[in-house]
């Protein structure tokens, strides 16, 4: 018996072996981030729940807090009410140990939900149309930074140290507030979009430039010396190539862009989730729950955003370069 | 003798102040096949890129089938005149630069159809016919990044001849190749010689140079310092920087094959 187990034993070479336990340790660290994430995750829930574990005089109990409306001094208000979930006569003495966890108005949650999720779809609105304009930018001026033109390449860098000089924060209010002084009067969305494509623009500009500068010398020398005119190098075998290097990165910047794209609720007239969510929550003295909402969404739309870009990424790899 | 199809008349190259070209004058008749050889830093392949301008001249005067292209010329008149030299030549290069993100047929077609305006159909056709000219026709589907090093540069031989030039222009085709991919290029040059295509090769390959060439030209220090049939040249050279440069070459080995 011993013989044939060594031999089939033996059929694996040391390299398979190696391979194997390699396999093996990685699996094993997946399989614990995973579980790490989701105890990380059920601590935040817990956190979140109202619930409370009492310990004391001899009781142990515990119980589910909640915010239902109840009639007080004849007045309809919604109160925190607790609901006892478990108790028994044992415990710690006195004191003895109180957990409380954070209260949220579900009710609240449930009422305004559907509110909020609605600026999700304006949420991408800006953020595709911004993006588009910021890679026309960034490619313009990526392209400028080459030109032998004294004015392209002046008027080039000239917007990047601009743009990359002052806050984002303060380009919007620029085009929202600080145009209309001038008579120029953008509606809420395109000062916005505006604002967001031409500061990712600035950024964005470098990724091209370094997707331009990817493609080596020998291939500009190649076209030119089969006769192709300089636009038609770039053209046909410059930006093919560029492009492709940038559209990960490019991707990374949508996925940015999508986030600050809140910034723009601030000048109060673009209905995306970030402006959703404050107005509901200051009405009614919910920000938490509504803050809450809104950084799931969030949360949610950058994971499936980020999935997306990893495909792409993958794909772009395996492609044939 | 018939007229030069190439004539370079007192070429000089400066690289800033480094004076690379010091007064360059070569002849090249139709369906000649010269070797430019020389050590690295003598110039060599600068000659070479002057004459399609992908450096432009200092000094000095080109003339390709008889389109002359005065040195240090500017504006949109000198840009017509390296039009017609970059239409006139094809350029092989040492590191093949094939374009990665088209496929090897593609390749081909692509000056044909964007530069001269040639019909899709029939630039594929030329492609192909040049494709199976050197023996790459069987990979015309595939991706630069998916063949040897050899099937590149002879792609690259492929995509330069689809344009029909009168010169073809070799910059150390075979330098950036495994030794054992060197043989198939080789071969594929010596079957352009064969059909009498006009040849200016820099290469460090003596038995090449030794087989095929109709012409030795020895650069040295930016001078052409000797020429003649290679016979001449590898058996009874004249000038000691000639002798010296075959001797590097024999003790090295690359002077068999």
């Amino acid at each position: 018996m011993s013989v044939i187990k060594k031999d089939a034993h033996a059929q694996k070479t040391q390299a398979d072996l190696l391979y194997e336990a390699q396999q093996r340790k990685r699996l094993q660290f997946q399989i614990k981030v995973v579980i790490s994430w989701m105890g990380l995750l059920a601590f935040l829930l817990f956190l979140f729940s109202g619930l409370e574990i009492k310990s004391s005089n001899g009781v142990t109990s515990v119980s589910s807090w909640h915010f239902q409306m109840v009639i007080e001094n004849n007045r309809e208000v919604r109160a925190r009410v607790e609901e006892v979930l478990f108790s028994m006569p044992y415990g710690l003495p006195n004191k003895g140990l109180d957990i409380t966890t954070i209260v949220v108005d579900s009710e609240f949650i449930g009422e305004n939900i559907d509110f909020i999720a609605a600026g999700i779809l304006q949420t991408i609105q800006i953020s595709i149309y911004a993006i588009l304009l910021a890679t026309g930018l960034a490619l313009l001026a990526a392209l400028g930074r080459l030109s032998t033109n004294p004015l392209i390449y002046s008027l080039s860098t000239f917007y990047v140290s601009l743009i990359r000089g002052t806050p984002l924060y303060l380009q919007i209010f620029f085009f929202f507030l600080a145009l209309p002084q001038l008579g120029i009067i953008l509606k809420g969305l395109w000062a916005g979009v505006l604002a967001l494509g031409l500061n990712y623009g600035a950024y964005m500009s470098e990724i091209f430039r370094a997707g331009l500068s990817s493609v080596g010398k020998g291939q500009r020398e190649a076209a030119m010396a089969l006769g192709m005119t300089p636009t038609q190098t770039m053209r046909r075998i410059v930006l093919p190539q560029a492009l492709r290097f940038a559209i990960p990165p490019t991707g990374n910047e949508f996925i940015a862009m999508t986030k600050d794209s809140a910034l723009v609720s601030a000048t109060g007239f673009v209905h995306e989730l970030m402006w959703r969510a404050t107005k509901v929550g200051r009405a009614e003295f919910r920000n938490l729950e509504a803050l809450i909402m809104a950084a799931i969404f969030y949360w949610i739309m950058t994971l499936i955003l980020t999935s997306v870009q990893s495909r792409v990424e993958a794909r772009l790899a395996k492609g044939d370069r | 003798m018939s007229a030069p199809i190439v004539r370079i008349d007192n070429l000089h190259k400066y690289f800033g102040r480094l004076h690379v070209l010091k007064g360059i004058d070569l002849e090249v008749q139709p369906r000649e096949v010269i070797c430019i050889i020389g050590r690295s830093g003598s110039g060599k392949s600068t000659l070479l890129r002057c004459i399609n301008f992908l450096e432009e001249p200092s000094e000095g005067e080109i003339e390709i089938h008889g389109v002359k292209i005065p040195a240090g010329g500017k504006g949109k008149e000198h840009q017509k005149l390296v039009h017609e030299a970059r239409l006139l030549t094809g350029m092989v290069f040492q590191e093949f630069n094939l374009f990665p993100h088209m496929t090897v047929l593609e390749n081909v077609m692509e000056a044909p159809v964007i530069v001269k305006g040639v019909d899709r159909t029939k630039a594929r056709e030329t492609a192909e016919m040049n494709l199976a000219r050197v023996g790459m026709l069987f990979k015309k589907d595939e991706y630069p990044n998916r063949i040897s090093g050899g099937q590149k540069q002879r792609v690259a031989i492929a995509r330069a001849l689809a344009m029909e030039p009168k010169v073809m222009l070799f910059d150390e085709p075979t330098s950036a190749l495994d030794p054992e991919l060197i043989g198939e290029v080789l071969e594929v040059m010596k079957g352009l010689a064969k059909e009498g295509t006009t040849m200016l090769v820099v290469t460090h390959e003596m038995g090449f140079a030794r087989d095929v060439a109709d012409r030795v030209v020895i650069i040295d220090e930016g001078m052409l310092v000797e020429q003649g049939e290679p016979k001449e040249i590898f058996e009874n050279p004249q000038h000691k920087q000639t002798r010296a440069l075959l001797d590097r070459y024999r003790t090295s080995g690359h002077g068999s094959q």
